[in-house]
C-alpha cells in the first residue's frame, strides 16, 4: 500500500513540476457552475489478495504441505466516465463510474504428488460508481494550458464472477493527482473548453473479491478526454 | 409390532490398513428400491457406555472421553445434531437391543481394526434405530490429555466412530506410506473421518477439520446456514469417458481449508454440498495409494489410473446455489 501511494504522489508531483514549465500561456479560467464531462481509459494495477497453503495435519500436530496457492486480481484496462461541476474556481466535485474485466488468478504450485503447476483463472466484471473532488493548484489554474490537480474520492464497488453465480460488493477510496491539458478554451459559448486529462491514483478497495474486509491498495492510471460546458 | 430390522456393519477405523467397508461421504440404505441417506431422524441421539470388557481405563474415564468426543461433534455451529448420555450399562455393543452402546470388546481376530461402528436400520422406513461402537481391547488405549506412548487415544478414535454413528462415511483427505511388514502408515490427514488412524500416542485426531464439519452439516444442516451455503458440482472424464471414484478436493483459497468428495455416479458426476461460499480451486486425484476398499464396494469399477490434476479455472461457490457443472478431464498415468 505504501509503495502504491508513493507512486501516485510521485506522479502527482511530477505533474505539478511539468505544469510550471507550461504555464506561460493564458487561457480563460473555469468559473463556478461549469459542467465538465470526460470519457476515457482507466488502468487498475494488480491486487494481491493473499496466499495459502493446503496443509494436512501430521500425527504430531504439525503440517504437511500438499500444495501452495497465491491469489491475485489481475491488472485491467477499462473505461471510465466522469461528470464534474465546478464549485469554486479551484475546486470541482465529480461523479465517476468505471467498468473493467480483471482476471481473478490463483497460482497453484508445489503439489506433493507432482501435479503440474497451474494458474486457475476466471474473468470478473467490475463496476465502480462514486464521487470525489478535484482541487486545481491555484497558481496555475487561471493561466496555464497545463493545469495540475490533486484529487480524491470514494465509491461503491460491484464485482460479478464469470459464471454470474456470485456478486461481491465493496467500497473503494482513491487519492492522487494529475494534469489537464487544455486543447481548446474560450470565455463564451456552450463549450467552454476541451482537453485531455491524465492522472495517477492510489486506490484502496475493501471487501469485494477479497479474503478479508481490510483494505487492499493498488495503483491506477487514467487518461481521458473532457469537454467543459 | 416388531419391526423388520437390518444390522449393518458399516465402518471401522483401522491401524494400518482398512478391511472392506461400505463407506461414502454419507451412508445410504435401500428401502423399497430407493436409496436414502442414513441419518438420525430424532435427536438428541441417546447413547450408553458399557462397563463391560474395559481393561486399560476406568469406566468413568472411558465415559468422559466419549462424552468429549460427542460434545465436539455437537459443537459444530452449522449442524443441528445433538447427543445425550443415557447412562452406564452392562450391555455390550453389537446387541440389537434398541440401545446405542459404546463399549470394549476383545477381538484379536481383527488385528488391524481399532474400533468399528454398526447400525440397526428399520427396513420399512429406513430409519436409524440403533448404532453401536466397539473399541478393540486387542490394542492398548489411553485417555491421558497429552496421549501416552504406544497407546491409541480413545477420544480421537471415538470422534471418528461417532462420525460414522452420525451417518458419515470415510474421507480421503490424507496421505499414507507403505510400512515395513505390510499395511500403510498415515503421514498426515485433514479429516477425522480418514479411514486410517494416526499412530499410537498421537492426539492430533481430537479436532474436527473443515471436511468433517462440512459432512456433518450436510447431514444435519442448521437452517440459517443451509439457506446461505452453496455447492460445487461437476463431471470427471478420462479420454471422454466418465470415471467412478475420482477424489475431488475443493480448496478454499481464502480460508486455506479443503473439503473432499467423489464421483459417485456412472456418468462421472460429483457434488459437494453445504459449502461456505467463496473462491475455490479443484484438485482431482485417484484415491490415495489404491486404498479403494476403504471407500467403495469391490464391485464398483473405481478408476485409479489417472494423474493428479488441478482444474484450470477458479470455481466460485455462490450463496444458496451451485457452481454449475465444472467439467474435468484427466489423463491416464
Amino acid at each position: 500500500m505504501k509503495r502504491s501511494t508513493l507512486v501516485a504522489i510521485g506522479l502527482c508531483l511530477l505533474a505539478v513540476g511539468f505544469s510550471r514549465a507550461a504555464a506561460a500561456q493564458t487561457v480563460p479560467a473555469a468559473g463556478p457552475g461549469r459542467l465538465e464531462v470526460s470519457l476515457g481509459a482507466l488502468w487498475f494495477g494488480q491486487l494481491a489478495l493473499g496466499s495459502n497453503d493446503a496443509n494436512e495435519t501430521t500425527p504430531t500436530g504439525g503440517n504437511l504441505k500438499i500444495f501452495s496457492t497465491s491469489t491475485d486480481l489481475g491488472s485491467v484496462a477499462g473505461l471510465e466516465a466522469r461528470v464534474g461541476v465546478r464549485l469554486l474556481q479551484s475546486l470541482e466535485a465529480e461523479a465517476e463510474a468505471s467498468y473493467g474485466t480483471p482476471q481473478l488468478k490463483v497460482t497453484i504450485t508445489g503439489d506433493i504428488e507432482n501435479a503440474p503447476d497451474v494458474t486457475a483463472t476466471e474473468s470478473v466484471q467490475q463496476f465502480t460508481i462514486g464521487g470525489g473532488v478535484v482541487w486545481y493548484v491555484p497558481v496555475h489554474a487561471a493561466s496555464g494550458r497545463l493545469v495540475p490537480f490533486v484529487s480524491g474520492g470514494v465509491g461503491h464497488l460491484r464485482q460479478i464472477h464469470e459464471e454470474r453465480t456470485s456478486l461481491e460488493t465493496g467500497l473503494y477510496y482513491h487519492v492522487g493527482g494529475g494534469v489537464k491539458w487544455l486543447l481548446f478554451a474560450r470565455p463564451r459559448g456552450l463549450v467552454n473548453a476541451m482537453g485531455l486529462r491524465v492522472d495517477a491514483r492510489a486506490v484502496v478497495r475493501t471487501k469485494g473479491v477479497a479474503f478479508d474486509d481490510g483494505g487492499h491498495a493498488s495503483p491506477a492510471v487514467g487518461a481521458s478526454a473532457f469537454v467543459r460546458f | 409390532m416388531k419391526r423388520p430390522l437390518a444390522a449393518i456393519v458399516a465402518a471401522a477405523l483401522v491401524v494400518v490398513q482398512a478391511p472392506p467397508a461400505h463407506a461414502y461421504l454419507k451412508f445410504g440404505v435401500t428401502v423399497g428400491g430407493q436409496s436414502i441417506t442414513l441419518k438420525w431422524t430424532q435427536t438428541p441421539v441417546r447413547y450408553s457406555v458399557s462397563s463391560q470388557g474395559i481393561t486399560d481405563v476406568p469406566v468413568a474415564d472411558f465415559q468422559a472421553a466419549v462424552d468429549r468426543a460427542f460434545a465436539t461433534w455437537q459443537a459444530v455451529p452449522t449442524a443441528t445434531i445433538s447427543y445425550q448420555f443415557a447412562g452406564i450399562t452392562a450391555a455390550q455393543p453389537g446387541r440389537d437391543d434398541g440401545l446405542s452402546t459404546l463399549g470394549f470388546q476383545n477381538r484379536p481376530d481383527l488385528d488391524r481394526v481399532l474400533a468399528s461402528t454398526s447400525f440397526l436400520v428399520d427396513r420399512v422406513s429406513g430409519a436409524l434405530v440403533e448404532s453401536d461402537i466397539f473399541f478393540n481391547t486387542a490394542f492398548q488405549w489411553s485417555v491421558a490429555p497429552a496421549g501416552a506412548t504406544g497407546r491409541f487415544d480413545l477420544e480421537s478414535v471415538a470422534l471418528h466412530e461417532i462420525g460414522h454413528m452420525s451417518g458419515l462415511g470415510h474421507s480421503a483427505l490424507g496421505e499414507t506410506e507403505l510400512r515395513d511388514g505390510g499395511g500403510r502408515r498415515v503421514l498426515a490427514a485433514e479429516a477425522v473421518m480418514f479411514p486410517i488412524a494416526f499412530s499410537a500416542g498421537s492426539v492430533a485426531g481430537r479436532t474436527l477439520k473443515a471436511d468433517d464439519i462440512t459432512g456433518i452439516t450436510d447431514l444435519y444442516p442448521e437452517a440459517e446456514f443451509a439457506s446461505t451455503s452453496g455447492s460445487v458440482s461437476g463431471r470427471v472424464t478420462k479420454e471422454g469417458q466418465p470415471i467412478f471414484g475420482a477424489h475431488i478436493v475443493a480448496f478454499d483459497v481464502a480460508r486455506g481449508t479443503g473439503v473432499g468428495g467423489f464421483t459417485l455416479t456412472a456418468d462421472g458426476r460429483f457434488s459437494i454440498g453445504s459449502m461456505t461460499p467463496g473462491i475455490y480451486i479443484l484438485r482431482v486425484e485417484p484415491i490415495d495409494d489404491a486404498d479403494v476398499d476403504s471407500f467403495f464396494d469391490e464391485a464398483r469399477n473405481t478408476d485409479i489410473d489417472f494423474r493428479v490434476v488441478f482444474v484450470d479455472r477458479v470455481v466460485v461457490v455462490p450463496k444458496a446455489g451451485d457452481t454449475g457443472e465444472v467439467p474435468v478431464a484427466v489423463v491416464r498415468k
